[in-house]
């Protein structure tokens, strides 16, 4: 058992560094990077940029470094990179003088050194939020990601586990008909078409359909109100703004467009597992030694059909802390799917470095707890 | 006389053997709600094949003064921000998002049934690797990973090929990368049951190569799930690929696709609610036939159900 652990211990950290590596590599042979439109600055005459402006943006963002010594004061810091050998430090495009390793700014000050993201720093952020410190700018986005997930994720599973069981012990029945159209539904529905669709039809009175429905403005961006609008339910309600019930009360679109998302797919997961159940024969012995159905279903059925759902809750564990990318940003939820999606448009690799390591780290931890938990649930299965 | 000679006809003639496509034709048009997906995705494969000569203007012709205009004779659809006919554009968008989708699942099937072939047959460490890589493959994030891959590469053009067009094949090759694992794991799986079959020992003591085998033996009989996995994959690429241009890391204006036709409709949606309906629709519906006939493939291809 230790000797397992010690094995998939190692297995992971070796993961999680070689993704990483791959994704500092592939942003820095992708076109277009930070240095792109400086770049393309110099043949303009007007811009005037310099060689020299280019070195000097280079050095303030720790690109002049390349992309290996660029790996390393990423993944364990610059401080000490002052002791490097001078031979093997970079040259200055204009000069060719050796550059130090450091940037300018640790050159300086030793305290403003990166610590690398063994010391838990990764670095600051480039565009996103100038200037801020990445763990500072996710610190910010956590609270509103797990707010959104958290909820939709135990809405959706309070959801689809009643109705996948219902409609797999009830096959075929009408309400397993619907189901199954529904289910169609929310897997064929473009997630940000169903979100612009609420959004129109709850928007009070800008809505089209504002005579027919006459529903009242409901908070249809952002994550607190910034001006409270009579007659809209912020106003009804009487909520303080940027209170948390203002919060919840700004997650109640999102969470139902990411829960009906959820819903369809986990339903009918649970739908097909509970079938595959009663098939079994326990399920027949048990019924065959005369329990009445409702213990058949609920005690001998039901414990066995979640088992495969575990997979599926584990596996949310990075999309909770990743957030829902596409659902953010229809939303403006300022969360970390929105954050990742900003990041990748601005070219803010340091933001999207660190969120795709974090989430590394929480898809290969999801897949050792979900091992765990099989074992634990079902003991026939074993670690090899 | 005549009756004898009536009963011998009778007696002679051997009962005509069903093809088994035609069983399974038949078994697929009782599922109505498929037929009709059926009509909806040919009708929409012939709109977009000759979206040159049906739509009514070119899908970038602008034409300021009735920017926002209301569904008229002129243009029945109206026009978006820029003037542009909707029908038009609808029309020409159907072109790249079929292509797309056709073209990311045709290509991922068939990675998926060689390599899934290869896996199954020849056990051992060669499917252990390629197993492992798979379930490693299925555990990564998808859509940060689409929108990274795809946020990296869009700067990348393939030489000799119109913008829109080598912006499409990149979408399609991020794709593939994401999208070849279902087949890879359902072809495996009916392979292993297949290798142990006596057919295969038969055709092993004939003489047959693996490669032979493979080929002529393993592939053709693992084919319906193949076959149902292409039809539901259809329906989620194309709304994949439209959630990707939905972002901006799909296809670039100004050629069209559902995708992108909703990106900018955000500012106007409430005065022109439309902008923000068709392009939604066509998704939707596209999406909905294919998980339709996906279905009905899987039932009708399903050798346990009788006829």
């Amino acid at each position: 058992m230790t000797n397992y652990l010690i094995r998939r211990l190692v297995q992971m950290i070796v993961v999680v560094i070689v993704s990483s590596m791959a994704i500092y590599f592939l942003l820095w042979l992708a076109p277009g990077g930070p240095l792109d439109e400086i770049n393309q600055g110099i043949s303009d005459r007007k811009a005037r940029f310099s060689e020299q402006d280019i070195q000097r943006v280079a050095e303030y963002l720790g690109l002049h470094r390349g992309p290996v010594w660029g790996f390393v004061a990423w993944i364990a810091g610059e401080d000490w990179m002052a002791n490097v050998p001078q031979a093997l430090w970079p040259r200055d495009r204009v000069t060719s003088e050796p550059v130090s390793l450091q940037r300018p700014i640790c050159r300086d000050n030793p305290d403003k050194c990166g610590r690398g993201v063994l010391r838990l720093d990764f670095g600051i952020s480039w565009q996103v939020a100038r200037g801020s410190p990445v763990i500072k700018v996710i610190g910010d986005r956590l609270q509103n990601t797990l707010i959104l997930m958290v909820a939709a994720t135990v809405f959706s599973l309070l959801v689809a586990i009643p109705v996948g069981i219902y409609s797999a012990v009830h096959q075929y029945s009408r309400l397993d008909y619907a189901f199954t159209t529904f289910t169609f539904f929310g897997t064929a529905m473009p997630v940000f078409w169903f979100a612009l669709l609420v959004i129109i039809a709850v928007s009070g009175n800008q809505s089209p359909w504002h005579q027919f429905l006459n529903l009242p403005y409901f908070p249809t961006g952002n994550v607190t109100t910034a001006k409270v609008l009579p007659g809209s339910i912020i106003d009804i309600l009487n909520i303080k703004p940027s209170s948390l019930g203002d919060i919840l009360v700004h997650a109640v679109l999102p969470t139902i467009v990411l829960s009906l998302l959820y819903m369809a797919g986990w339903g009918r997961f649970m739908r097909s597992s509970m079938l595959e159940v009663l098939r079994q024969d326990y399920v027949r012995t048990a019924r065959a030694k005369g329990l009445i159905e409702r213990v058949v279903i609920m005690k001998h059925a039901l414990r066995n059909s979640l088992i495969p759902l575990v997979t599926i809750v584990v596996f949310q564990l990075p999309g909770i802390f990743g957030g829902a990318i596409i659902t953010e940003t229809v939303f403006n939820w300022k969360g970390m799917g929105f954050l990742y999606f900003q990041s990748l448009g601005t070219n803010d690799y340091p933001v999207a470095m660190a969120l795709l390591f974090i989430t590394s780290i929480l898809v290969v931890v999801a897949t050792l707890l979900g091992d765990f938990l099989y074992t634990m649930i079902d003991p026939r299965i074993r670690f090899s | 006389m005549a009756a004898i000679a009536e009963l011998s006809k009778e007696t002679l003639a051997t009962p005509k053997e069903e093809r088994p496509y035609m069983i399974v034709m038949r078994r697929f048009v009782r599922h109505k709600l498929a037929v009709f997906g059926m009509i909806v995705i040919v009708l929409l494969v012939l709109l977009g094949l000759f979206a040159s000569w049906i739509a009514p203007y070119p899908y970038d012709k602008q034409n300021l003064a009735p920017a926002y205009s209301n569904p008229s004779a002129a243009h029945w659809l109206g026009t978006d921000e820029l003037g542009r006919d909707v029908l038009s554009r609808l029309l020409y968008a159907a072109q790249l998002s079929l292509f797309i989708t056709f073209v990311v699942n045709i290509v991922s099937e068939v990675i998926g049934v060689v390599v899934g072939a290869i896996s199954g047959y020849y056990g051992g460490w060669i499917d252990n690797t390629i197993q492992r890589f798979v379930e490693f493959m299925l555990t990564l994030p998808q859509l940060p990973l689409l929108l990274f891959f795809s946020a990296i590469l869009r700067g990348i053009t393939i030489p000799g090929l119109p913008d829109a067009w080598s912006n499409a094949l990149i979408i399609c090759f991020v794709l593939i990368v994401f999208g070849w694992m279902g087949a890879t794991r359902l072809v495996r799986g009916m392979v292993l049951s297949l290798r142990e079959q006596d057919f295969t020992q038969a055709a092993k003591a004939l003489g047959m190569s693996d490669w032979q085998i493979i080929i002529r033996h393993m592939i053709p009989n693992s084919m319906a799930p193949v076959i149902v996995d292409f039809t539901l994959g259809l329906g989620g690429v194309i709304v994949l690929e439209a959630a990707l241009s939905f972002l901006g890391l799909g296809i670039n204006p100004p050629v069209p696709t559902w995708g992108n036709m909703l990106q900018n409709v955000q500012e106007r949606m409430w005065q022109q609610p439309w902008l923000a309906f068709y392009p939604g629709i066509c998704i939707f519906l596209v999406s909905l036939a294919f998980n339709y006939v996906g279905d009905a493939m899987r039932d009708a291809l399903d050798p346990r159900l009788k006829r």
